[in-house]
């Protein structure tokens, strides 16, 4: 056991003391927010004035209630997604349309209304004067409201930058929502009944039994977890795969046999080197909790609330769904001579953690079928199988502690072969192993 | 002092990898505190015999007893093991390393920084500790591996190769410090294909060949019965008296030197007499013993 610490000992200290180590762990959040921050400054630098419009009204009748309705935004589309903002981490699901809708929130869109009264002046003549203050930058654009906008004409909206996608939304929905007024009150429906009537109707979740809801963003969490073993499997299971070859490759293997069983030793490496990876990603979690807590503190976006119970299930499928991948490293590792050979074994198992993302689509919908427990209790699967599950319809406690059970069976199990193939191989120098062999030496020695 | 007890025993072990035996049948005794030569040319079968004997694989057939007991891990830490495949890792220091190998073999806390440095002082390296493995020279990569197999001062010190790739300067250094842990009470098994260093070094030996042990024994006596009663001679004058074949029985020359083997019966002493007598100059006369080398080869050849 005091040789297992020595060689934990070793392998931790060795790499969190290099240079790689400390500038990685200090890009990696800079990185992080570089991705964040600079895409919603480069948003924030547009909206840098309020969008100046003018408004041509030939109703005579509805400038007042479409300035209003664009000034004041009250887009009951705008209004609900931006509740649903907070519910949404960083690492969620991201689809390009999703991404412009959001990216459109953040603009700062303040808008200053003026109406360009005809005056006696003719249309042509007010236009005219119009597109010469567009042309020289006093105004953005304006908005033309045709005599028959109430029953099928259609408004125009003429801009410097037609391009701008989130501008014309606004302007549309404004005008809509005033259209829609206005044809109420000509319809002799009392303003606040309208006002009443056009309300949004916001949905909400509550389990069934009464519970507190966990809400979607656990979902995302789970997605979140999921993501986060790709990458952090991605990122570390090179090294776990160094590691394990580098005794290979400086032939001190030998020497460590000599001293010690090789199974204590795999499992010295494989835990020094995850410590290594979880110091890391600790800073990093603490520095995006930080962070996030500084940026909540500043706005009104409330943090997602996560049941403490759900917190210590994400923490432990994390550790496990890392082991278990990481763990195909250095089996993969105990085979090969390089590193990128390695790489090349092991990518095909890691893929595997995709198909648990596929198959946790289906559990969503029946998170107690046979199908979900099965792929929950598959230890490559569980990490983010089981998690949906806790997640939709908690399953029985004793279902958790056996797809528990059965990731640490599966490190152990796959750390015992890893410990055979590598003292076979070793014994076996110069060979290169095919896969029946390899089963071969497992057996034997 | 157990004078008596053997360090290790190995009896009738055997070990194959597939269907290929890599050591058959070999039985040994290794005497605590001597040298004791694993003899044979590359691929005899030595480096897996030591590896049975350090415990990184068991052998399929046979019993390995070492200070009295049955192989096991415990034993390890009263080892020390310098492979034939021997590294660092390259970008640890020096000293780190060291201190790392001793706590494999469970050495730790002062003890085990006082002998890093004792040690890196007595192979002249101290400078070097806090250098990196890759930084140092190949000759010094070699001393540090040496110290990695001594830092626990082991009673049984196991050394595959030790010379291989030393200049000749760190080849004395080499032995000089195995002489020094033999007179220390270690048991020393030095394990080479350069039977000229065993033959200087060892106490004991035993020689493999393709698998099997070709003979074994103290170095002494193995070589006294192979002597085949030859002498080495340098002499001018007493011209013809080598052609008496009363006396001689083959005569070899290179250069100045004559390589004489006696004939049967024939003592060197009588010649030795014969030449003083005829008035020859002698200016070198050597009885020879023969080369473990030779004895190898004759032994193969009888075997076969």
């Amino acid at each position: 056991m005091r040789k297992f610490f020595a060689v934990v000992k070793r392998e931790y200290i060795q790499r969190v003391r290099t240079k790689f180590f400390v500038i990685a762990t200090i890009l990696g959040p800079l990185m992080m927010a570089a991705f964040t921050i600079v895409p919603a400054m480069m948003f924030g630098i547009k909206s840098g004035g309020p969008t100046r419009l003018a408004i041509v009204d030939q109703t005579g009748k509805m400038y007042e209630r479409v300035a209003k309705e664009i000034v004041s935004r009250k887009s009951s589309r705008t209004e609900s997604a931006t509740e649903a903002e907070p519910a949404q981490p960083a690492v969620g699901p991201n689809n390009s349309s999703d991404q412009i809708n959001r990216a459109g929130k953040m603009i700062n869109s303040t808008f200053v209304v003026e109406q360009a009264r005809l005056n006696n002046r003719s249309f042509d003549e007010v236009k005219k004067d119009l597109e010469a203050r567009v042309e020289s930058r006093e105004l953005e654009g304006y908005v033309v409201l045709p005599p028959n906008l109430l029953k099928d004409g259609q408004p125009e909206f003429r801009a410097r930058n037609t391009a701008d996608l989130f501008t014309k939304e606004n302007i549309q929905s404004a005008i809509s929502r005033a259209v829609r007024g206005q044809r109420l009150v000509e319809a002799g429906i009392d303003e606040k009944v309208v006002a009443k009537a056009s309300e949004s109707v916001d949905l909400k979740t509550v389990e069934a039994g009464g519970k507190e809801s966990k809400g979607e963003a656990s979902f995302f969490f789970v997605f979140g977890i999921g993501l986060l073993i790709y990458m952090s499997v991605l990122l570390y299971g090179q090294f776990v795969l160094g590691a394990v070859i580098e005794e290979k490759e400086t032939r001190i293997a030998e020497i460590l046999f000599s001293s010690m069983r090789s199974f204590p030793l795999m499992m010295g490496k494989l835990i020094g080197v995850s410590l290594v990876a979880l110091t890391q990603l600790g800073i990093w979690a603490m520095a995006f909790l930080a962070f996030s807590l500084w940026a909540a503190a500043g706005s009104s976006i409330t943090l997602p609330h996560i049941p403490p119970m759900l917190f210590v299930y994400f923490v432990v499928y994390f550790l496990m769904g890392y082991f278990i991948y990481a763990t195909v490293y250095a089996v993969v590792g105990s085979m090969v001579t390089t590193t990128q050979e390695g790489g090349q074994l092991a990518l095909p198992v890691v893929l595997m953690l995709v198909a648990g993302f596929y198959l946790s689509f289906n559990i969503i919908r029946s998170p107690s079928s046979p199908l979900a427990f099965w792929a929950s209790m598959f230890p490559f699967f569980a990490p983010i199988t089981m998690l949906v599950r806790i997640v939709t319809e908690t399953p029985p406690l004793w279902q958790i502690l056996l797809s528990l059970g059965i990731g640490v069976a599966t490190v152990v199990g796959l750390m015992w072969v890893a410990a055979r193939i590598y003292r076979v191989g070793m014994l076996m120098t110069g060979k290169k192993a095919s896969i029946p062999e390899v089963w071969r030496w497992v057996r034997q020695a | 002092m157990e004078e008596t007890k053997p360090t290790l025993v190995l009896e009738r072990v055997t070990k194959r990898f597939g269907g290929f035996t890599a050591v058959s049948d070999l039985s040994l005794q290794v005497r605590p505190g001597r040298v004791f030569g694993l003899i044979g040319p590359n691929g005899a079968g030595k480096t897996t015999t030591i590896r049975m004997i350090v415990n990184i694989t068991a052998p399929d057939s046979g019993r390995i007893e070492l200070f009295g007991q049955q192989m096991n891990t415990a034993l390890q830490d009263r080892i020390g093991y310098l492979p034939e495949e021997r590294g660092l890792y390259k970008k640890m220091k020096v000293g780190e390393q060291l201190r790392f190998f001793a706590e494999l073999k469970d050495l730790r806390g002062q003890e085990a920084d006082k002998r890093v440095n004792d040690w890196l002082k007595k192979l002249e390296l101290s400078a070097w500790k806090d250098k990196r493995a890759k930084e140092l020279s190949k000759g010094m990569q070699q001393k540090v591996q040496f110290i990695t197999a001594v830092i626990h001062n082991p009673d049984l010190v196991i050394l595959d190769e030790p010379f291989s790739g030393l200049d000749p300067v760190n080849v004395d250094l080499m032995k000089q410090t195995i002489l020094e842990q033999k007179a220390a009470g270690k048991t020393i098994i030095l394990s080479t294909h350069q039977m000229e260093i065993a033959e200087k070094l060892c106490d004991d030996v035993c020689m493999i060949n393709r698998a099997h042990k070709v003979l074994d024994g103290r170095l002494r006596e193995i070589r006294r019965s192979f002597s085949r009663n030859a002498v080495a001679l340098q002499f001018a004058g007493g011209d013809g008296l080598l052609n008496d074949s009363s006396l001689v029985a083959n005569v070899r020359q290179h250069d100045e030197e004559f390589e004489v083997l006696m004939a049967p019966g024939a003592s060197p002493q009588a010649l030795l007499k014969r030449l003083v007598d005829s008035g020859a100059m002698v200016t070198k006369f050597e009885l020879v013993e023969p080369t473990l080398h030779d004895i190898f080869i004759e032994k193969v050849r009888e075997a076969e």
